[in-house]
């Protein structure tokens, strides 16, 4: 008798353990980390409350020198997905933190690892890669995401890895897509129509990461600040490139997350309009989705526009 | 009139004003009609117009793609035929420095030129492995094989590689803030802690960084040449490690990152000792950075220290005697800009046989990063030292280095 009421309290407690996981499994949304906050924001806009999306960077980052920081490795180690930019963007920072998180199945190549590059039309490819021409990318400019039409890229790879690895959810994930890109749609028009102005208008940007969006807006580059990506300016290149802004009557400076001393210093000499845009969403609550940080941009050209 | 003309009559008495009452309002109905049907044939011209200019976009987009498809699918291919394509990732770092010491003399010191390569095995583990040449030897400095797929939580490495013990012990030379290693660790641990063994490390599920570290080697220390790594011993004389490291931010900006460390050899027998005894070599190490996310190109400082006691059997005048020997070292380093960065190493090094003897040394240094690859670095030191042992090691001394990377080079999470 005693040993059937030990097997009776045993079967209960497995069955509340099994019950409880599966309670616990049902509750718990999907994790995701990105590694930019316009992919959390894209990720919550499909997602909704099925998942659980955080950012590792803040926005305000260049994103070619994010610290390594050990307080990531415990949210890569439990996340479920990982969203990331690819095309080489993160390649400093998020291998490393990869190789310590255990976690096997957000590595490279796995179902969980959801690289939102694919399917972009890739600008800048290096026709050589060496180091002479400074800290170049392989497989090319990695910052798309500063063209609208590659959000749109960027949220159906998302919705894509999500239904891959949670096929049970879908027809969720695609209905909350379809909401999403015709909002992005709506915003596309609108930002068309407002960039009108920034048609032929002639630029100089500090690193090449500007080529998306000057080539769906019609902004034409005429040099950069950097020597070669990655590589700070020299006496002499300023000069060239003062010279260059001058005959090609360059109107706007743009500027991400570097220093503002090279810009305003060749703003004194050409008269061109100095602009500080968004390499990435988040940083500020006017930019903490991804139609507000392009919206954002969109409106910060043509405001220096106006004043160049 | 007969019947039928009079019917005549009354229909065009009632159609005709009908006609006239009625065709006013039709004509009226009929231009609001074309007047809609220009505006939505306008509309209709407008969207087309639209239309065609997004599809001719398209067009170029996907012209443009086909054009790079076929470029990247030749280039595939190129890469596919090649026998080459699954070679590691291949580096190398050269590191030179010239110098004057006051009390040894000038020097082009050829420091190290590091191979480094560095691949997966399969879907199970990685391996890496760093080989040296300086002026004295060409030696294998690692070559481990790491797992990377264990359950738990767990990672395991195998090989020769810089044991998880403190922080600066485990970054090749070539990666540090100043010119030279610490006295203080080149004494206790003996410059790098290259071992030949096993590793065990565990990433607690914590919702902060913590991770501990359990090993096993002949022995540890690149320098540490009391024990001859080439021979075989019992277990008791081999080197065991634990270690905890955890991390925390402060803020967005601020961040503390604190280790422990424990290196236990329960037996250290050397000829002239045969009694031996065991050796016991503890360490902190705490790190400080200030790192400004929006500014981490241009701004940031580090403050970290380690502090090491040795505690082991070591000859003392005309026999051998338990010694405790403190030691550590400290250094502050602040980015000026984007390319420069100016430092203060103040280092604390006894002698381990007799710990009231020290050499203490203090070092501004300020670097020049012209890329991210290539480094020059200028070092003031002045030793200030009464262990009497190495002439090299007392005085004013000033260095040049020069480093550069080439290739695929990242020792990865450990020097961060």
């Amino acid at each position: 008798m005693k040993s059937f009421g030990k097997k009776i309290l045993t079967t209960l407690m497995l069955a509340g353990v099994t019950f409880g996981f599966a309670g616990r499994m049902e509750a718990q949304p999907i994790r995701v980390i990105t590694t930019t906050p316009e992919l959390a924001d894209m990720t919550k806009q499909i997602g909704r409350e099925l998942v659980d999306a955080e950012s590792l960077t803040r926005g305000v980052e260049f994103m070619h020198a994010v610290p390594v920081k050990p307080s990531f490795v415990p949210k890569l180690n439990r996340a479920n997905l990982l969203a990331h930019m690819g095309l080489d963007l993160e390649v400093s920072w998020l291998p490393a933190l990869l190789e310590t998180a255990h976690n096997p199945k957000i590595s490279p190549g796995q179902p969980g690892n959801i690289d939102c590059s694919t399917g972009v039309s890739v600008l800048d490819v290096p026709r050589s890669i060496d180091r002479s021409e400074g800290d170049v990318h392989p497989k090319g400019n990695p910052h798309y995401n500063l063209d609208p039409l590659n959000g749109k890229i960027m949220a159906r790879n998302i919705a894509e890895g999500l239904a891959r690895n949670y096929p049970q959810h879908r027809p969720v994930f695609e209905k909350n897509l379809a909401a999403y890109l015709a909002e992005l749609d709506k915003a596309i028009a609108r930002w068309q129509a407002m960039a009108a102005p920034l048609k032929g208008v002639k630029i100089v940007t500090y690193h090449v990461e500007w080529s998306y969006f000057a080539n769906r807006f019609g902004l034409q580059q005429v040099g950069t600040i950097e020597l070669k990506p990655g590589i700070e300016p020299t006496p002499n290149h300023l000069i060239s490139l003062t010279q260059k802004m001058q005959q090609e009557k360059a109107q706007l400076i743009i500027f991400g997350p570097q220093s503002d001393r090279f810009p305003r210093q060749l703003a004194s000499q050409t008269g061109a309009a100095v602009v500080r845009l968004q390499s990435n969403a988040g940083g500020s609550s006017e930019t903490d989705t991804y139609i507000k940080f392009v919206d954002f941009n969109v409106r910060s050209l043509l405001a220096a526009l106006k004043k160049s | 009139m007969n019947t039928a003309v009079l019917n005549c009559l009354f229909w065009l008495f009632i159609l005709v004003p009908a006609f006239v009452l009625w065709r006013p309002s039709s004509i009226m109905a009929q231009d609001e009609i074309i007047d809609l049907l220009k505006r939505q044939m306008a509309q209709m011209q407008a969207t087309m117009k639209e239309m065609a200019g997004r599809l001719e976009q398209l067009e170029k987009e996907r012209a443009s793609a086909n054009g790079k498809i076929a470029t990247v699918e030749q280039s595939v291919k190129t890469i596919q035929s090649a026998p080459s394509a699954l070679n590691p990732a291949i580096g190398m770092a050269i590191d030179m420095t010239a110098e004057h010491r006051a009390n040894a003399g000038a020097d082009f010191n050829f420091r190290a030129a590091e191979i480094s390569i560095a691949a997966s095995i399969d879907p199970y583990a990685r391996a890496y492995a760093y080989f040296t040449g300086s002026k004295d030897d060409f030696e294998v400095e690692e070559a481990a094989i790491v797992t990377t797929s264990l359950p738990w939580n767990l990672q395991a490495r195998a090989g020769r590689f810089f044991a998880d013990f403190g922080r600066l012990a485990k970054f090749h030379p070539h990666e540090y803030a100043f010119v030279n290693t610490p006295l203080s660790l080149e004494r206790t641990v003996g410059g790098e802690s290259q071992a030949d063994g096993v590793e065990l490390s565990y990433l607690f599920p914590t919702p902060f960084f913590l991770r501990g570290t359990m090993g096993g080697y002949k022995k540890m220390g690149a320098e540490n040449e009391r024990i001859d790594n080439t021979k075989a011993r019992a277990w008791s004389r081999f080197t065991y490690l634990g270690r905890l490291q955890t991390y925390f931010d402060l803020s967005d900006n601020h961040s503390i990152e604190l280790g422990s460390s424990l290196a236990f050899t329960p037996s250290v027998r050397i000829p002239s000792d045969p009694e031996g005894g065991n050796r016991t070599l503890s360490g902190i190490d705490l790190t400080y950075r200030y790192q400004p996310l929006g500014s981490t190109l241009y701004q940031g400082f580090t403050l970290a220290g380690e502090f090491f006691g040795n505690s082991e059997r070591l000859e003392r005048g005309a026999g051998f005697r338990r010694m405790f020997a403190p030691a550590g070292y400290v250094y502050g380093e602040a980015k000026i800009n984007r390319e420069w960065a100016a430092g203060f190493l103040y280092d604390n090094a006894p002698s381990l046989a007799s710990p009231g003897k020290k050499t203490i040394g203090y070092s501004p240094f300020i670097t020049w990063s012209l890329s991210e690859f290539n480094r020059l670095r200028l070092q003031y030191s002045y030793l200030a030292d009464n262990v009497r042992e190495d002439k090299s090691e007392r005085g004013n001394q000033f260095f040049l280095q020069w480093t550069t990377v080439l290739g695929s080079h990242s020792h990865g999470f450990r020097t961060r």
